[in-house]
């Protein structure tokens, strides 16, 4: 077990509304104004969530003219509850919580765009507390993004990442144009043997091929000091989660290889570590 | 109301001149650090100068492309390549990365116009950026007239908005299939357009549904065309066509399009008729349908294409006028053309001319049936003078006209 003064904690995005992991915190969607989760929540079940864990919301939908009275509702209603802080992409749900005076504690979470530290401080400049570090740069990066910022940051470890968030519905609409019946709540696409989860809601969303694994990662995170990871429960059923929890936990420089293998068994090995050890092209040559 | 503004795409310095003369009031171009597209060739700092005093000479302006999202090792480098912007006088940088927004407002006099990478779609977002000093928000392709409307309404800034051109599937800035798939990174300027690929599509037990074509994100372009007077009074400040990577005639002939469109609401805003054959030509022109997309709330499955769609290659640009001497027009060869072809020339702000190609002569005065080499300079007897920049295409068709 990891001996330092320093705990990094572990945020769930749960796939069940019975909250008994063994994480620090939740990471919770809300109906209409959220995306990417794999179930979502009205006020009212947030409202008579009983736990001692802390809870982040996830109000990550990009946000239009329709959507902005519930917003601003919404946010009212979370400002009374004891909500850690909440996770937004849209620039609009900042500028709600300036405008009202709302206290509460935000969290960027572009998830794709905050990839240095000059951007996560202007944020921080901003009164967003939190940033929820993009999935498409490295350790290297993360821990000078780390050196160079109070923002705390979160960093996503396991799970499956979105790649993609349409506001069309593919799905729905393909269906319908060839006239194919489907009762899927998940449908998958798959392109050169590889298999990629994509959810046709409010928005489609498509997911990497592979859950992301850093477990070994996350001993060096710990190590820097990186106040939390997330780790993203989709398609991984209850027992093999609380497998999972547990072995972060516990996870270690000595033991970090056979934990490793040992999720990577749970995860029946479609695993990746994607780009946390490597750089993607700036411009091809 | 002061007359809405036409932007228009330039890849290179040549398609930037070309955007202005065919009735661009202003252009948008990359150079060749920080911005998107990385794989057109852009503009270096020299040429942008270049660039940016043809414009000025027309009273017309250039924005420059500043669009990527920065990595650490990138931030030491931005803000002397600011400096170089500000000195050469571009008017407005587009960015969305805040680290750049935020040097280029506090350590430069750089307009500042918020990329369409912030997938701004709402006046709470447009009333941040407002008091952080924006002076125009590039609005989300999403956006629609309901979301339009609300910020015209709310908030005191410049808008510019997508008339015609291709979409993004997703939404801007949430995509990185790029990424996941090529290793090119699609905020960076490596998009390798991975939503037009074919996918096979399974159900929750991984077996196929199969339609008639494979599964695909790919969309249909946009086109406001029928539009235009209804975004013109809106308030909208900018109208802007997508396609720095797309061809000089392409761009040429859709600027040239919008800016009679425009010109001929403003000049008769009660009689103003839509006219088809402008449809024809773009449609022609882009050889992709065209649709309104969000605009009015229509995103169904008529906005998709779905399968291996046979996608061949514009062929309607016959050729660039280079000069007219001696009743001769001298044009050099872009596509394909020979004796007895029916062929349009067209220019900025005059009408097309349409003749039959009874003769013409190589660059020796030798007489030829057939222009078949790119870039082949060819010389036409022509009574009617003709221009530099004027550009040649097949006749439009009258039978195919809507």
């Amino acid at each position: 077990m990891y001996t330092g003064d320093f705990m990094t904690k572990i945020i769930l995005i749960p796939s069940t509304k019975q909250l008994d992991y063994d994480c620090d915190a939740y990471l919770l969607g809300i109906e209409n104004l959220s995306v990417n989760m794999p179930i979502y929540y009205n006020l009212e079940e947030i409202k008579k969530i009983k736990t001692q864990k802390e809870i982040f919301i996830s109000l990550n939908k990009n946000m239009h003219a329709s959507d902005l009275k519930q917003l601003e509702q919404t946010l009212k209603e979370l400002e009374k509850l004891n909500i850690k802080g909440i996770f937004f992409y849209d620039i609009g749900v900042l500028n709600i919580i300036k405008r009202l005076n709302l206290k509460i504690d935000l969290v960027l979470a572009e998830e794709h765009s905050q990839t240095n530290y000059e951007t996560i401080n202007y944020w921080y400049q901003n009164k967003v507390k939190y940033a929820q570090i993009s999935s498409e740069i490295n350790i290297k990066e993360i821990k000078k993004i780390k050196q160079n910022t109070k923002a705390q940051l979160i960093i996503p470890i396991l799970g499956y990442q979105p790649m993609f968030v349409s506001k069309r519905h593919l799905i729905k609409n393909y269906l319908e144009h060839f006239n194919q019946q489907n009762k899927s709540q998940i449908n998958y696409i798959k392109k050169e043997q590889k298999i990629y989860p994509i959810i046709d809601e409010k928005v489609t969303t498509v997911y990497t091929n592979a859950y992301l694994n850093g477990i070994k990662e996350y001993t060096e995170l710990k190590e820097n000091n990186i106040e939390y990871v997330l780790i993203n429960s989709l398609l991984i059923n209850k027992e093999d989660t609380k497998k999972i929890i547990d072995k972060f936990k516990k996870v270690d420089k000595k033991n970090k290889e056979e934990y490793n293998n040992d999720i990577n068994n749970i995860l029946n090995n479609n695993i990746d570590t994607f780009f946390l050890h490597k750089e993607t092209i700036y411009k091809v040559k | 109301m002061k007359k809405i503004e036409l932007l228009a795409p330039a890849g290179d310095l040549e398609r930037l001149k070309i955007a202005l003369l065919y009735g661009a009031d202003a252009v948008y171009i990359g150079g060749t650090l920080f911005s998107l597209r990385a794989n057109t060739p852009n503009a270096n700092l020299e040429e942008l100068k270049e660039g940016i005093e043809f414009a000025h000479k027309l009273n017309k302006k250039v924005y420059v492309a500043v669009n990527i999202v920065m990595h650490n090792k990138e931030l030491k480098h931005i803000l002397n390549y600011l400096k170089e912007l500000e000195k050469i006088k571009v008017d407005a940088i587009i960015a969305s990365d805040p680290a750049i927004i935020n040097m280029a407002i506090t350590q430069t006099k750089l307009p500042v116009h918020l990329s369409t990478q912030a997938s701004t779609t709402n006046k709470e977002a447009a009333q941040f950026w407002k008091e952080k000093g924006i002076e125009r928000i590039v609005l989300a392709r999403e956006t629609s007239k309901e979301d339009i409307e609300d910020i015209i309404n709310n908030v005191n800034i410049e808008l510019e908005c997508f008339i015609h051109g291709a979409m993004c599937a997703s939404y801007s800035g949430r995509c990185v299939l790029s990424n996941y798939f090529t290793n090119r990174d699609a905020n960076r300027g490596g998009c390798s357009q991975i939503c037009r690929w074919d996918f096979q599509l399974l159900d929750e037990n991984k077996k196929e549904i199969k339609g008639t074509k494979p599964f695909s994100f790919c969309t249909k372009d946009l086109s406001m065309l029928k539009y235009l007077p209804e975004m013109i009074e809106l308030g909208i400040t900018s109208l802007k066509i997508e396609g720095r990577m797309r061809s000089l005639y392409y761009v040429a002939t859709v600027t040239d399009i919008y800016r009679r469109a425009i010109d001929e609401y403003y000049e008769n805003k009660k009689n103003y008729q839509y006219n088809k054959k402008y449809e024809q030509i773009l449609s022609n022109c882009a050889n992709r349908d065209s649709i309104p997309q969000f605009f009015n709330g229509k995103y169904d499955s008529t906005c998709s294409y779905y399968n291996g769609r046979n996608e061949s290659s514009n062929q309607d640009f016959l050729a660039i006028i280079l000069d007219y001497q001696n009743n001769m027009a001298i044009l050099e060869q872009r596509n394909y053309f020979k004796i007895g072809d029916e062929v349009e020339i067209f220019g900025p702000k005059k009408d097309a001319i349409t003749l039959k190609i009874t003769e013409m002569y190589d660059e020796q005065d030798q007489k030829i049936e057939v222009a078949r080499h790119p870039k082949q300079i060819i010389k036409i007897p022509l009574n009617k003078k003709v221009e530099k920049w004027d550009l040649m295409r097949k006749k439009v068709d009258k039978e195919s006209e809507v």
